[in-house]
C-alpha cells in the first residue's frame, strides 16, 4: 500500500467553474456552491483517491486560483513546486479556451523542466446549445500538449471526478515508472 | 564506519514523511544500496535517525538519487527535539548512477540527525543509504 501526495494547480479564466468543479469532486457532489463568489486569492481543497485494483491511493493537494488577473502573482506564491495541473475553459466561450495555452506556460515556468502530467477540461457541458468550442479542437490541443481531456458539467454534475481521477492516475503511472528505473539503478 | 549499516549499533529511523511498504525507511540504515527509500510526492520531505547515545559525528555520507536541496540538523536532547541546523548542501543531478554525498562536520555529538529534503531533481526521490564516521 502506498500513499502518494500531489500538489494539482487548478488554473483558468475567471468564471469558467474552477470552483465550482473542485468542490463538487472534494465534496463528491453532494453540495454544489450556488451563489456565484470570486475566489480572492488560493483555496487549498484536499482529497484522496483511490486508483482502480490497488490499494494505493493518491491525495490531491488542490490549489484553487483565481482567474482574475491581479490575483494570479498572488496565487502563483502559493504553487511551490506542482506535480500536476488541471486547466479549465467553458465549452461556451472560445476566449477561455484560447487562455489555456497561456494558463499553462504559466504553471510549467514554476516546474524547473520536471513532468507534468495534466488534464485539459471542458467545463460546462449543460450549455451545449451555446458551445463555442468544439470537443475534437479542444482534444486535439490537449493531445499536442500531452494533457487528458475531459468534459464536465458541475452544475449538473456531470462526470466532475474523471479530470481529477484521470490526473491521480498519471502521477501514479509517473511514481511506478521512477520507482522502477530507481530499482534497477541500486 | 562509513560502511557499517547504522542499524547494526542500534540507529533507529524515527519519523520518515513519506511510506511505501516496499520501500521502508529502514532501508536507508541497513548499509545496503540497492534498498531505498523513496519519496512518495511533494517537498519538503523529511527524516530523523536516532542513535542509541551521545554520537560524535565527523561525517555524514548519503547515498541518493534525484535529491536536490538537502538540510541536515541535529539534536542532542533524549526526544527528538530542540533542532539546530548543522550543514545545508545543493547535491549535484546524476544519470544511471546514485548521487554520492560525504558532508564534513566538526566532530560533535548527536542524539538525533534530521535530514531535510527541500527540492528534488524529479517528483520523487530516492535515499538508499546514510552512513556515519566518528
Ligand atoms: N451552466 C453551468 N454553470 C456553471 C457550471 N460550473 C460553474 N457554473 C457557474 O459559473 C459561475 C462561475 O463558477 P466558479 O466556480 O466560481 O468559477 P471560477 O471563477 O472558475 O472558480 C458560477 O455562477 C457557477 O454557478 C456548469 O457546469 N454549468
Ligand atoms: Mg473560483
Amino acid at each position: 500500500m502506498v500513499k502518494l501526495r500531489a500538489r494539482c494547480i487548478l488554473v483558468g479564466d475567471a468564471a469558467v467553474g474552477k470552483s465550482a468543479l473542485s468542490q463538487m469532486f472534494s465534496s463528491d457532489g453532494s453540495h454544489i456552491q450556488k451563489n456565484y463568489s470570486m475566489t480572492a486569492g488560493v483555496e487549498l481543497l484536499v482529497k484522496s483517491v483511490n486508483i482502480p485494483e490497488t490499494s494505493d491511493s493518491v491525495e490531491l493537494y488542490i490549489f484553487d486560483s483565481a482567474g482574475r488577473e491581479t490575483f494570479v502573482e498572488t496565487c502563483e506564491k502559493m504553487w511551490g513546486q506542482p506535480s500536476v495541473v488541471c486547466v479549465v475553459f467553458e465549452i461556451s466561450s472560445l476566449d477561455s479556451f484560447k487562455s489555456c495555452s497561456r494558463w499553462l506556460e504559466r504553471v510549467r515556468a514554476h516546474c524547473n523542466g520536471l513532468q507534468l502530467p495534466g488534464v485539459l477540461v471542458g467545463n460546462k457541458s449543460d450549455l451545449a446549445s451555446r458551445r463555442e468550442v468544439e470537443t475534437s479542437v479542444a482534444q486535439e490541443w490537449a493531445q499536442e500538449q500531452g494533457l487528458q481531456y475531459h468534459e464536465t458539467s458541475a452544475k449538473e454534475m456531470e462526470n466532475c471526478d474523471a479530470p481529477f481521477l484521470s490526473l491521480a492516475q498519471a502521477f501514479y503511472a509517473l511514481y511506478q515508472d521512477r520507482r522502477q528505473m530507481i530499482q534497477r539503478l541500486g | 564506519m562509513l560502511n557499517t549499516a547504522l542499524s547494526s549499533f542500534g540507529a533507529q529511523v524515527v519519523l520518515a514523511t513519506s511510506s511505501d511498504e516496499n520501500h521502508p525507511p529502514e532501508s536507508m540504515i541497513d548499509g545496503n544500496t540497492e534498498t531505498f527509500w523513496l519519496s512518495t510526492g511533494m517537498f519538503p520531505q523529511e527524516f530523523i535517525i536516532r542513535f542509541p547515545d551521545n554520537m560524535k559525528i565527523s561525517v555524514i555520507s548519503v547515498h541518493s538519487f534525484n535529491v536536490k536541496r538537502l538540510r541536515i540538523e541535529k539534536s542532542t536532547q533524549t526526544d527528538a527535539e530542540k533542532f539546530e541546523v548543522i550543514a545545508e548542501k545543493e547535491f549535484e543531478q546524476t544519470e544511471g548512477n546514485l548521487q554520492t554525498n560525504e558532508i564534513s562536520l566538526d566532530g560533535s555529538n548527536a542524539t538525533h540527525l534530521k535530514f531535510l529534503i527541500l527540492s528534488g531533481y524529479d517528483h520523487f526521490v530516492s535515499v538508499h543509504k546514510v552512513g556515519i564516521q566518528a
